[in-house]
């Protein structure tokens, strides 16, 4: 079978994206089963189509998207549960590497996936609920879920299939020393609300260069960022286990710290010099004093390796922080317009 | 914060006074809420974050009456900041946890070892039934002490093979991991050397078991009539686990014990005390219950509301050491406990803990985890 010509993949992924952008219109009809197999409030789930909905990527972004995208006969793509719209990369990023794909949507969360495919109109893209990775015959699978998740599949794959896993990740943001802390923690806290930061672009953990008074003045702006931001969209459901994880946060950090916290966030600071301490998700930041940049390297050392994104007032100042994970400004780490796999790591 | 020594040395020799009524069989010389509230209001006024936790719950630590309105520290506490009553330079020993993939070990630094020491002796002495016998051959499955110094399981194990095994400084080393290897070899010429009349201790983690009967592959090492085995840490969030059951078979048969010999301890590097199987001292006791000393308890928690479940429900441990003297009298692990008759049971790592313990650090010294 020849290759499918550049052109006309390009032209498929053009499609794809712009057959979901008008299938946004349409909203309303899935706002609700969005939002009860999410957990996120409706709120939530319209700022996420409305504002994280990765369907306005132009020409480059779609370039770019190619550029990663590699090349097989088939794809099989695997989705997870965190972040819902995150299907639309997914499936673009499959329907630029092969001329057949079938997605396997995340049982918890099937109804965006579905939305997607059924906009698509594309006969070459499909749904199957029950596939099986080790049945998958050809090409590529490309799984996005948990590290541990991963690993299974990549045993089970069949010999000759290429097992692509995008797992788990951490995002930081950085606040310069010139940075306008009230604007910092504006976008800061953008990039927290969205998904209720269950994606692995959410910032989780936030280093401010400059001293403890500085990173609790700081705090303070988060906290009421965070405040006004759950004003018009309200926390959704989190999980048993991210409340308890939460409670047991809060405790360590009122021990270590100082804290700050309301019903749907909360805002921790360790003394300077502590190591870093990766707070549950659901919209909870953690945040170290750092001296300089070599300070800031020294912390996120032990999280090198799962780094996918980094955010910041002043990105180019903090890139030698970022390695191979996606730098931005601060109010658009989670606005990646189709820029491949997030998880870049390899 | 010397100033606070005097009062610590008071308070020892309070927490000291259980053990001492624990070995003699008499009765506590007071009630156990009497001195854990005066733990808490010393480390209220000596450990700012305890202050800070306390000021947070809005508890009044003066007008306390009972250890249960008292908040936990919780154990990822230790990492981040100190717990302890005095200063830097006062500190005798710093034990540090075997830390995570994210890389922040916790530490729990101990002005005096004294109390630590007499708590885990008289309660290994019951546990291990060795108070009244000979001293036995103490062999361990762990790094001594000098080579682990921060290890608070080998100093434990380290104190247990001088005063179990007859004071044999003289002797071949009882540890058989050394630069990272275990030693299974050396292992098997000790054993195979033992006195037979005389019955052996061996002392390790539960990886380093693991290991051994990996190493032994199949063989089996008899040890004397009478011998012990204690193994301690988990498996869980590991990508190999062995269920305690299986193992405890698998050491049985190799070691020719029986099994009501191997006994499991659960301890951890932020506390001064220890929880064993009671299986060696009470012929009604099973595998996976483990007892609390007198001077410790502890308290299944919702993890949410950390108030105490509903009796036999499941929580998250808050364990309440009166031997902390000069840390945190109240710890809130990360391990998910439910109390059962004679004691409580251990079910593993809350969702979402990282994995961790000395068997856990053993396992990745030893370099073979998920082959």
């Amino acid at each position: 079978m020849s290759p499918v010509p550049d052109a006309v993949r390009i032209d498929r992924v053009r499609r794809f994206v712009e057959a979901v952008a008008r299938g946004g219109r349409d909203r309303p009809r899935h706002l609700a089963a969005i939002a009860r197999e999410t957990g996120l409030s409706l709120e939530g789930v319209e700022l996420a189509l409305s504002r994280y909905l990765e369907a306005d990527a132009g020409g480059d972004e779609i370039g770019r998207l190619m550029e990663r995208a590699g090349r097989a006969p088939a794809v099989l793509v695997i989705l997870s549960a965190n972040v819902f719209t995150g299907a639309l990369r997914a499936l673009a990023l499959a329907c630029a590497c092969a001329p057949e794909v079938v997605v396997r949507p995340s049982r918890r969360e099937s109804t965006f996936a579905r939305a997607l495919v059924e906009a698509a109109d594309d006969a070459a893209l499909r749904l199957a609920a029950d596939v099986d990775v080790g049945g998958w015959p050809r090409g590529e699978v490309h799984v996005y879920g948990r590290d541990e998740t991963l690993s299974v599949l990549r045993r089970r794959a069949a010999t000759g299939v290429v097992v692509r896993g995008y797992g788990s990740g951490i995002s930081v943001g950085v606040v310069s020393p010139g940075a306008d802390l009230a604007e910092a923690a504006r976008g800061f806290a953008e990039d927290v609300v969205v998904f209720d930061q269950r994606g692995c672009l959410s910032p989780r953990i936030g280093l401010v260069q400059g001293g403890e008074d500085r990173t609790r003045a700081f705090g303070e702006e988060l906290h009421a960022a965070l405040e006004r931001a759950a004003a018009s969209t309200p926390r959704g459901v989190l999980a048993d286990d991210e409340r308890s994880l939460a409670r047991r946060y809060e405790e360590t950090v009122g021990f270590a710290g100082c804290l700050w916290s309301a019903p749907d966030h909360i805002v921790g600071a360790a003394r300077i010099g502590s190591p870093l301490l990766l707070p549950p998700t659901g919209r909870h930041v953690h945040l170290a004093a750092c001296s300089d940049v070599e300070a800031m390297r020294g912390l996120l050392a032990p999280f090198e390796s799962q780094l996918v994104a980094l955010g910041s007032d002043d990105p180019g100042r903090y890139a030698v922080l970022a390695h191979r994970a996606r730098l931005s400004r601060l109010g658009e780490m989670q606005r990646p317009p189709l820029d491949g796999p997030v998880d870049l790591r390899g | 914060m010397t100033g606070a020594v005097p009062e610590s040395e008071a308070l020892h020799a309070r927490a000291r006074a259980f053990v001492d009524a624990f070995e003699r069989g008499t009765a506590m010389p007071e009630p156990f809420d009497v001195l854990a509230v005066d733990l808490a209001r010393f480390q209220a006024a000596h450990v700012e974050g305890y202050a800070r936790l306390l000021a947070a719950r809005g508890v009044n630590v003066q007008a306390l009456r009972r250890a249960s309105d008292a908040p936990a520290v919780p154990t990822d506490a230790f990492k981040l900041a100190r717990v302890a009553t005095f200063d830097p330079s006062l500190a005798a020993v710093v034990f540090r946890t075997s830390g995570t993939t994210l890389g922040a070990r916790g530490s729990h630094e101990m002005r005096t070892t004294a109390t630590y020491d007499a708590a885990a002796l008289a309660l290994g002495r019951w546990a291990l039934a060795v108070a009244g016998q000979s001293p036995a051959s103490v062999l361990v499955l762990a790094p001594s002490a000098e080579e682990a110094p921060d290890s608070s399981l080998s100093h434990m194990f380290a104190l247990f093979a001088r005063a179990f095994g007859g004071g044999e400084a003289a002797g071949p080393s009882p540890f058989f991991v050394k630069a990272g290897d275990l030693r299974a070899d050396e292992l098997r010429v000790r054993i195979g050397a033992l006195a037979p009349a005389r019955p052996a201790l061996v002392l390790g983690t539960s990886f380093a078991f693991v290991h051994l009967l990996e190493a032994l592959n199949d063989a089996e090492l008899p040890l004397p009539p009478g011998s012990r085995v204690v193994h301690t840490g988990g498996f869980k969030g590991r990508a190999r686990e062995v269920e305690p059951d299986a193992l405890r078979a698998a050491v049985a048969r190799a070691f020719a014990v029986d099994p009501r010999a191997v006994v499991a301890e659960y301890g951890m590097t932020e506390l001064s005390s220890q929880f064993y199987e009671a299986t060696l001292v009470d012929a009604s006791a099973g595998h996976g219950t483990f007892v609390e000393p007198p001077w410790a308890r502890v308290v299944p928690l919702d993890p949410e509301t950390l108030a105490p479940v509903e009796e036999g429900e499941t929580g998250i441990a808050r364990i309440e050491d009166l031997m902390n003297v000069d840390s945190a009298f109240a710890v809130l692990a990360a391990d998910r406990v439910r109390r059962v008759e004679g004691g409580f049971e251990l079910l593993g790592r809350a969702p979402g803990a990282p994995p961790r313990g000395c068997s856990i650090a053993l396992d990745e010294l030893l370099g073979r985890e998920g082959s």
